[in-house]
């Protein structure tokens, strides 16, 4: 149990803490408590979890006074509940062809190790999603093998094609649309994880794992080219 | 069928309303309206307003009927007029609704001593809702319409105009302020007495990069006891974060949804719309409330 206890945030808005590390385990803590305050069906207007914070958004001071217990009783209650476990495990076909791996001769350069090794590395762990944020749909997974970890670059890419792999520090991500960012780019996966067309827009939710296997460029071609739906992918690439 | 044409975008026409709430753990910022209290006024004198309303900066986006007739409202404190079909120019004001048919063009010029004006239009825009919210964030590309607004955009209203009665308010009292009440921001202590003391006695500027996002300030700078740098946590609009420059941003309703940055205090929501409607230059000073 990491949970520390509720504070204020401002006039409407409480914040759930789980105190200042990070670590796989504190933030399966907080997304089950994400889980089961969202159960709650409070009239909140968001719920943000990040890696040791909850944040709840209110209305007004007095919604968010009137629903405070009711999240200090369900913290309080969180071990005696049988969740059902909502979570996802994915499995995501990754291309890690050149044409993708824009920044992966800064990995190999760093740790003084192969493009096999870097494709086998970074498709050899079960990623855990901490939380979605950044941007609409962004995941921020890990953690990647310790032979993988690498800073931020320098020098920011100023656009960074839709649907790259990232990695930054132990974390590694997939950009869902063109941005900016400072990630090292690895490889591509072959379809959309946020699309505001599909019924729920984010593919990853908070708690989900993801894998990623390596696809050859024709392979991922042949996926990319083929229009999955939401239920589809769901199908195709979980369980 | 009424339709109306965009004869002239402006430099920051979006589609807001009210925010699109319950998606922020997605990473979709809640956005809306920036001066929220203009749109609750402007819903007494269009009720059936569709949630969809244009919100301009500075200078006004002009608009043409092209088919039909449409009934609208606009609020905010602005300088406009109607080039009617006949050539003929109408002085028009703010909170007072107006008839406008065939070819008739209102012009809005632009926002007087403040920022943001909004349109209502009867019957709202035609628009279908994007993650059950029709306001725009244009830098994740999500909205209704997911950019700002372009000459030539057509809209087609399919309901006609339910009276031709002309409905006002008196001006809302809106009053410009510039002292800033705020509450203790989750990394407060990362701050030392010294620089809180700094924060609540100096005089802050508002500079002129500041847009939906985020209002940046220039003042004396706020730097952390203890650290520029904290992990990222979710984020409310409000919010006071103070970056390495140690120069304070009040981030607005496009906020990313989660920050690295300490925040130092946050706003309460009516003074999110009052500090959005405060020009570039203008200097604000904030009051540190310990009992909430």
């Amino acid at each position: 149990m990491y949970f520390k206890g509720i504070n204020s945030y401002g006039d409407r808005g409480l914040v759930l803490d789980f105190g200042n590390e990070t670590s796989k385990s504190i933030s399966q803590e907080v997304n089950e408590a994400f889980l089961n305050i969202s159960n709650l069906n409070l009239p909140s207007l968001n719920i943000i979890p990040s890696f040791n914070k909850i944040v709840v958004i209110f209305e007004n001071s007095k919604i968010r006074d009137q629903n405070k217990d009711k999240i200090s009783m369900k913290m309080k209650d969180t071990n005696s509940q049988n969740n059902k476990k909502i979570t996802k495990t994915w499995e995501i076909p990754a291309c890690y062809n050149e044409d993708f791996a824009l920044d992966m001769k800064i990995i190999q350069k760093l740790h003084q190790i192969t493009k096999e090794e870097v494709i086998n590395l970074h498709s050899s762990v079960r990623y855990y999603t901490y939380y979605i944020g950044f941007m609409p749909g962004f995941p921020y997974l890990g953690d990647v093998p310790y032979q993988l970890i690498t800073p931020r670059l320098a020098t920011p890419r100023v656009k960074i094609p839709a649907r790259s792999i990232g990695i930054a520090k132990n974390h590694t991500c997939i950009y869902p649309k063109v941005s900016p960012g400072g990630w090292n780019i690895i490889g591509q996966i072959p379809f959309d994880i946020f699309d505001l067309q599909r019924s729920y827009p984010s593919l990853f939710l908070p708690g989900d794992e993801v894998k990623f296997y390596s696809v050859s460029l024709s392979e991922f071609q042949k996926i990319r080219k083929y229009n999955f739906s939401l239920n589809e992918l769901i199908k195709e690439y979980s369980s | 069928m009424n339709s109306i044409i965009i004869t002239r975008a402006g430099t920051h026409s979006t589609i807001q309303d009210f925010g699109r709430f319950q998606y922020q753990h997605l990473g979709v910022s809640p956005s809306g309206a920036m001066d929220q209290r203009i749109i609750i006024e402007l819903q007494k004198i269009i009720p059936n307003h569709q949630n969809q309303f244009i919100e301009f900066a500075y200078v006004g986006p002009s608009i043409k009927v092209k088919e039909g007739s449409v009934k609208i409202c606009v609020g905010g404190n602005c300088n406009m007029s109607i080039q009617k079909n006949n050539n003929s120019q109408l002085e028009c004001q703010p909170y007072k609704s107006i008839n406008l048919f065939e070819g008739d063009e209102l012009i809005i010029h632009n926002t007087i001593d403040s920022v943001y004006g909004y349109i209502a239009f009867e019957h709202g825009l035609g628009l279908e809702p994007c993650l059950n919210s029709y306001s725009t964030d244009t830098k994740a590309g999500i909205g209704s319409i997911n950019r700002l607004l372009n000459n030539e955009d057509i809209f087609h209203i399919s309901k006609d105009v339910s009276s031709w009665d002309l409905i006002s308010i008196p001006k809302p009292d809106l009053e410009k302020v510039t002292n800033f009440k705020v509450y203790p921001g989750p990394q407060l202590q990362y701050f030392s007495d010294n620089t809180l003391q700094s924060f609540i006695s100096g005089v802050f500027t508002i500079t002129n990069q500041s847009d939906r996002m985020g209002i940046r300030l220039k003042g004396e700078s706020l730097i952390s006891s203890k650290s520029h740098d904290i992990l990222s946590e979710g984020i409310l609009p409000g919010s006071i974060q103070v970056p390495s420059d140690g120069q304070p941003i009040v981030l607005m309703r496009d906020i990313p949804c989660t920050g690295g940055y300490p925040k130092i205090a946050i706003l309460n929501e009516v003074d999110i719309s009052r500090i959005s409607q405060l020009p570039p230059e203008t200097k604000i000073t904030f009051d540190l409330q310990t009992i909430y």
